[in-house]
């Protein structure tokens, strides 16, 4: 087999102002094989896409195909060069049929007729060879998401791509749908096809990949051939190194439950099941798509399957308005879109959720919200130049507090926090991990989910260790914390209970 | 000091408003003799109340980010239903209270339709617009001609003409009543904060346990009882109703609202500018007609006025959106 590069990457690296996406990327692609790029969110994998399809112009480096340069500046180029995109949002028209998808701005014209054209011919070979029973002339409304993306498949086929990238190409496919796109896979790879294959699912990875690339956080760590590779390996190449300290245990954690989840089941969980102690901090720990945010949404407004009781009471939790009323809130995870009314200033954002804490007689009363903003604004540090301050005017750290501030003066017993420091710099960072512990020290119990490693070593006191829509295991912080063990088990590495 | 600046920070667009109305005044004053005059200050009071009553509700629910195209229309329809009962022999005061409880259900169809269903208001609202103007022709039809103005009891006019203390006609009181009403809400109630809320960042409302679908839906019926009570006061003023009345109502309210300062996407405005923006409205199309401009030329102004105020929104409102 040719073992030659044919996609060699240089020093590659994208700035937005202020922002470097990618540093200074370099690493080869072999042909005919099938090259694995992962990270967690924001590692650079998207920018580096865009840049090899031609979305985005690089800033710096080199690239070569075939040896010789290349600098697509649209789509279009990069797929007349031979390098076609299979999207996570598939690109296909529902209304028209397979063989019009196929051809689409592509037609064939006499006299501004369309013809049949030869590419019909060849995408009706192409499409045999991969499922026989769909037809040129069916909708493609009319197919199911991995029929369509075989549609897609032979769509860049046909205009003789000799690099294919799959973006997350399984995250909407069914386990059998999974594997019949693999044979797909094996079957383009033997009939010489490069593959450039962006997955979070490590199995996937191991299962189909030849080499892998790990990028965090706009760096490349490093290319690896996946044969013999162990998947703890790869795991930590992708979170590098964890700095664990400052962990202090909260003080007033008791024995008393004040939240316990039962085998409870969603389309994406599987029979979770974990308790909060009251005066505690919970973390939960995982990969991207182990099914945190899940776990944050059975307990804040969405359906499940199974028992959750809270101080003992069993509760349904499936809309925002019961969780509240289980004494349950969330600090969520998207801050702009999800936390802050930006329009408004602190001392409006704060009381929205429990109006009644500014209201006399039934009136809203401009002492009461004074006071109350000025409370949160000291007791949080909120940097602001007065209560009237634009929250969407303030910088992110600022947010989340007044985020925070307004579910603190809801008084609930529980605090779920997704991702509570994510987008805020370090100081902030530190200031709002302050905030947790002292929230703990006062009574309250508190469920951080978070995918930074770091941040649940430093606050929780219990972390519960989530792969693929499962909690595998709780473990107990402390100074012998095992972050290889941890590793493993976010890995999917089977505990061989 | 300090405050003046503060002031002329923060509120320029009324600023804007209020020079711009000013000089509408004094301009016309010097250009028309009979612009100066009662009889003519007293009819653009009773245009503007219209507007007014109806856009203080309208300008809640435009800060919650949505509206309602339907008002002409269920004005219109309101009239024709009113007349249509006093005619066929039901008490006048019955016939108010049944008309603006069915104006009311149109209301609450839009708040179905838009804050139940998630239906683009435009659309949705637009469809009211339409089968309400409907029923209103079917109602005349039903009458047999085309207005209702015959066979109307003598005291059916009574309530339109109505004098508060000898002097204030009703629909004046009454749109001073619902300014007030709408300015205390705004700035007193949890109703009016909890629009501002859910008007910049409903996901954010949902969120934090807001009623968000009863607070839209509450306003939708809001907007069409005012709709109601201001079509059952102009048949009752003019003693005749019909059903082509009240057309193009629903942009001279849009225009009212967004001209005083309120948001499209929700999150900012206020009642006190929507009253600056009605007068604006109301003042400056008394004056084309009194210098006899051709009602194309008033058009053509009117679209101006409209993209202007939304340019004028842009540059002082939107500061901040999430």
């Amino acid at each position: 087999m040719d073992q030659s590069n044919i996609i060699e990457i240089r020093d590659v690296g994208k700035t937005f102002p202020g922002v470097t996406a990618l540093k200074s990327v370099s690493f080869d692609i072999k042909r005919n094989s099938v090259h694995c790029i992962v990270g967690e969110n924001g590692a650079g994998k998207s920018t580096f896409i865009k840049i090899l399809t031609g979305v985005i112009k690089r800033s710096s480096g080199e690239i070569t195909l075939n040896g010789k340069p290349f600098a697509p500046t649209r789509v279009k180029e990069a797929m007349a060069d031979g390098i076609s995109v299979l999207y996570q949002e598939l690109n296909v028209v529902d209304e028209l049929t397979i063989a019009e998808n196929i051809t689409l701005g592509q037609e064939e014209h006499k006299y501004g007729f369309p013809q049949k054209s030869e590419m019909l011919k060849r995408a009706k070979e192409i499409l045999a060879t991969f499922d026989e029973s769909i037809s040129l002339d069916d909708a493609v409304g009319s197919l199911g998401v991995a029929q369509k993306q075989l549609v897609e498949i032979t769509k860049a086929l046909c205009s003789d791509c000799s690099v294919l990238v799959m973006d997350e190409p399984t995250a909407a496919l069914s386990l059998g749908e999974t594997r019949k796109l693999f044979q797909t896979v094996a079957r383009l790879k033997a009939s010489g096809v490069t593959m450039i294959f962006i997955s979070h699912k490590l199995s996937e990875i191991f299962e189909i990949g030849d080499y892998v690339s790990v990028f965090r956080d706009g760096e490349m760590v490093g290319t690896r051939s996946l044969e013999g590779m162990d998947r703890a390996d790869l795991v930590r190449m992708m979170l590098g190194k964890i700095v664990v300290n400052e962990y202090v245990p909260s003080k007033k954690r008791s024995d008393e439950k004040l939240l316990e989840v039962k085998n409870v089941s969603t389309r994406k969980l599987k029979n979770v099941s974990f308790d909060l102690h009251k005066g505690e901090i919970l973390g939960f720990y995982g990969l991207v798509g182990a099914g945190k945010t899940e776990v944050s949404e059975i307990l804040y407004g969405h359906d499940s399957e199974g028992e959750i009781r809270v101080k003992g009471k069993r509760v349904w939790l499936n809309s925002v308005r019961r969780a509240l009323k289980a004494s349950i809130a969330l600090v969520p995870e998207e801050r702009r879109q999800e936390g802050i009314f930006g329009l408004l200033g602190i001392r409006q954002n704060v009381p929205l959720m429990r109006m009644g804490t500014v209201l006399k007689g039934g009136l809203i009363s401009r002492a009461a919200e004074n006071k109350l903003a000025d409370h949160y604004r000291d007791a949080m540090s909120i940097a602001s130049s007065n209560r009237e301050h634009k929250v969407g005017l303030l910088s992110g750290g600022n947010q989340q507090k007044v985020v925070i501030g307004k579910c603190l003066n809801r008084d609930s017993d529980i605090i779920l926090m997704d991702e509570p420091s994510r987008g805020v710099d370090i100081g902030g960072k530190q200031e709002i991990h302050e905030i947790v512990r002292d929230l703990a020290n006062d009574g309250k119990s508190i469920i951080v989910f978070s995918s930074e490693l770091q941040e649940v070593l430093q606050l929780c006191d219990r972390i519960v260790l989530m792969y693929d829509g499962e909690a595998r295991c709780i473990i107990q912080n402390g100074d012998d914390v095992d972050t290889d063990f941890i590793m493993d088990v976010v890995a999917g590495k089977d505990l061989g209970q | 000091m300090d405050r003046i600046q503060h002031l002329l920070r923060t509120e320029t667009q009324k600023l804007v408003l209020l020079g711009t109305l000013l000089m509408i005044i004094v301009g016309l004053s010097f250009a028309s003799s009979t612009f100066l005059t009662v009889t003519n200050f007293t009819n653009v009071f009773l245009k503007v109340a219209v507007i007014v009553i109806i856009a203080s509700a309208a300008n809640m629910l435009m800060i919650t980010g949505h509206f309602d195209m339907s008002v002409g229309s269920v004005l219109a329809l309101s009239g024709i239903l009113h007349a249509y009962m006093c005619k066929h022999g039901v008490p006048i005061e019955l016939s108010i209270l049944i008309t603006c409880v069915v104006a009311m259900c149109w209301g609450a169809v839009n708040a179905l339709t838009v804050a139940v269903l998630g239906i683009n208001p435009v659309i949705a609202t637009v469809g009211v617009l339409f089968i309400a103007r409907g029923f209103a022709f079917l109602i005349a039809r039903w009458d047999g001609g085309a207005n209702i103005m015959t066979g109307l009891p003598m005291e059916f006019v009574d309530f339109g003409r109505e004098l508060v203390f000898g002097i204030f006609p009703l629909a004046i009181v009454l749109m001073v009543l619902s300014l007030l009403v709408f300015i205390f809400v705004e700035k007193k109630t949890a109703l009016g904060r909890l629009s501002y809320a859910v008007g910049t960042n409903i996901k954010a409302a949902k969120l934090s346990g807001i009623n968000t679908v009863g607070i839209i839906g509450f306003l939708y019926m809001m907007v069409a009882l005012f709709a109601g009570l201001s079509g059952v006061l102009q048949t009752s003023r003019v003693g005749l109703a019909s059903p082509s009345v009240g057309n193009g109502l629903e942009f001279d309210v849009i225009v009212a609202i967004i001209l005083g300062g309120t948001s499209m996407m929700g999150g900012v405005g206020s009642t006190v500018g929507m009253l600056l923006g009605a007068l604006v409205v109301g003042f400056s199309s008394n004056g084309l007609n009194l210098l006899g401009i051709p009602f194309y030329y008033q058009s053509i102004a009117y679209g101006v006025i409209l993209i202007g105020s939304l340019m004028l929104n842009h540059r002082f409102t939107n500061m901040g959106r999430g």
